[in-house]
C-alpha cells in the first residue's frame, strides 16, 4: 500500500519532468537545477505541482518494477542536453516528492528519488530507502563464486539439503 | 579448512581458525544452548517458562540477555520481542547472535585475522578481503537468490523469514501472513543484523522504512510474490 503510494508519487513527479522535457517546455527544466544527490530538507511547493499529483498514484503501479531501477533507457523524441536534473518538488496527497533524472546520449539513463514521504507523512531518508529492484539485476550476481551461504535460519536437518552443506563438504 | 558442528538446533560452519579455537567456540554455543534452549526442559529458560524458576532468581547472564532483548523491543517499537503471545519468554531471537558475537571476540583475541562464522545461515566475518556470500532463494532453497560482497566493517549478515521455522517470528499484534517471506540485513554487527531482520519481517513495509531510516544497515526483502526491494547498499554490493 505504502509502496504503491510512494511509487505512484515518484511517477507523478517523473511524469512532470518527462512531459516537460518532451515538449521542450523550458518552464519545467528551468525550475530544475543540476545537482548532486543532496536530500532537500524542506517541503517546497511548486506552482505546477498540484495538477500532476492527484490522479497518478493509483494507476502507475503496474510499471513499478521497471521504472525505478536504473539504466532503463527511454527513447527520446527530441534532443536533450546530457546532464543530471533535479525536478521541482511535487506535493502529492502522500507528501512532497522530488526525483532526479540523468540524461545521457539523449536518453534517460537513471531516475532517482530525492525526496519521498511515507503515508504517515514523515519524510523518508532517501539515502537508504529500500526501493524495488529488478529480479534480473539481482539474479545476475548468482553466478559469482560464493564462500558462504546465508538464509533464513536453517535447522540441522535442513542444513543437509543446503548449499552451505555442499560448500562445507567441499572444504571450500 | 572448514569446521562444522551442530549446536542450538542448527549447524555452525567456521573457517579460518585452528582446532583449539573451534573447541572454544563450541563451548560458547554449548553454554548458550544449555542456558537458553526452550526445547531442553532442564535449561534455565525452560525452567522459567514452566514456572519452576522465577526471573528474579535467574542468573546474571539470563537477565542480561532478557534486558538486551527488551531494549531491542523498545527500539523496534515492539516489532522484535522476547515475550511470546503465550507469556513465555523466548530469547531465541537474540541469544544465537549474541553467542556469535562472543565467538567473534574470542576468535579475534586469539589473533585470527581472516575468518568466517556461519550459524544457521547468519554470517559474521573478519578480514581485509571481500567475502562473497550467497543468499538463498526463499522459494527454492537449493538455489541462490543472489550473491553479495561482505566487506568489514560491514561484517555481518542475517536473514529472517518464514521460509523455514515459519513460527519463530511473531507478527506483533497482527495475525495475517508476513508481508516479506525473507529479509536479509547487512550490518556492522551480527546482533543488530539479526534483530532487525526479524523486526522487518514482523513490521512489514512500515517497519522496513523505519529501520532503514534509523539504522545504518542494508536490507534486501522478498515479498510473497517474489518481488524484491533493496537499499542502495545492497545494489552496490551485488557480486559481479
Amino acid at each position: 500500500m505504502r509502496t504503491r503510494a510512494v511509487l505512484g508519487s515518484i511517477f507523478a513527479s517523473l511524469g512532470v519532468l518527462v512531459i516537460g522535457w518532451q515538449a521542450g517546455n523550458a518552464a519545467v527544466m528551468s525550475a530544475t537545477t543540476a545537482t548532486s544527490t543532496t536530500t532537500p530538507t524542506t517541503t517546497t511547493s511548486g506552482g505546477n505541482s498540484g495538477t500532476s499529483s492527484s490522479g497518478t498514484s493509483s494507476g502507475s503501479n503496474t510499471t513499478t518494477s521497471s521504472g525505478t531501477t536504473t539504466a532503463a533507457p527511454v527513447a527520446p523524441t527530441t534532443g536533450a542536453t546530457d546532464g543530471t536534473y533535479a525536478g521541482s518538488t511535487v506535493n502529492t496527497r502522500f507528501g512532497p516528492v522530488q526525483v532526479q533524472v540523468t540524461i545521457a546520449g539523449g536518453a534517460i539513463t537513471d531516475v532517482t528519488a530525492l525526496q519521498l514521504t511515507n503515508t504517515d507523512g514523515r519524510s523518508v531518508q532517501i539515502s537508504n530507502y529500500a526501493s524495488p529492484i529488478l529480479a534480473q539485476e539481482v539474479l545476475s550476481s548468482q553466478s559469482a563464486q560464493v564462500s558462504n551461504v546465508g538464509g533464513a535460519t536453517y535447522t540441522s536437518q535442513a542444513y543437509l539439503q543446503s548449499l552451505q552443506s555442499a560448500l562445507d563438504q567441499a572444504g571450500f | 579448512m572448514r569446521h562444522t558442528f551442530e549446536t542450538m538446533g542448527t549447524v555452525v560452519s567456521l573457517e579460518g581458525v585452528d582446532d583449539r579455537t573451534v573447541e572454544k567456540v563450541k563451548s560458547i554455543f554449548a553454554a548458550a544452548d544449555s542456558r537458553f534452549s526452550l526445547y531442553r526442559p532442564e535449561s534455565e529458560l525452560a525452567r522459567i517458562a514452566s514456572g519452576e524458576l522465577a526471573m528474579m532468581d535467574s542468573s546474571v547472564e539470563l537477565r542480561t540477555a532478557y534486558a538486551d532483548a527488551l531494549a531491542w523491543s523498545s527500539l523496534t517499537s515492539g516489532a522484535f520481542s522476547p515475550n511470546r503471545p503465550d507469556g513465555v519468554v523466548d530469547l531465541n531471537g537474540i541469544v544465537k547472535a549474541q553467542a556469535m558475537q562472543s565467538a567473534g571476540g574470542l576468535i579475534d583475541s586469539g589473533g585470527w585475522r581472516e575468518w568466517s562464522l556461519n550459524v544457521g545461515g547468519d554470517i559474521l566475518i573478519a578480514g581485509s578481503t571481500v567475502q562473497t556470500t550467497g543468499i538463498v532463494d526463499p522459494f527454492d532453497r537449493a538455489k541462490l537468490l543472489c550473491a553479495i560482497e561482505l566487506r568489514p566493517p560491514r561484517a555481518a549478515v542475517a536473514t529472517s523469514g518464514s521460509a523455514e521455522r515459519g513460527d519463530h517470528i511473531w507478527l506483533g499484534g497482527s495475525t495475517g501472513p508476513a508481508e516479506y517471506v525473507q529479509v536479509t540485513v547487512v550490518a556492522g554487527d551480527i546482533v543488530t543484523a539479526d534483530v532487525l531482520a526479524t523486526a522487518i519481517v514482523a513490521g512489514g513495509r512500515s517497519g522496513l522504512d523505519e529501520i532503514t531510516e534509523r539504522w545504518d544497515v542494508d536490507v534486501l526483502a522478498v515479498d510473497r510474490t517474489g518481488a524484491m526491494v533493496a537499499t542502495p547498499g545492497i545494489r552496490e554490493s551485488l557480486a559481479a
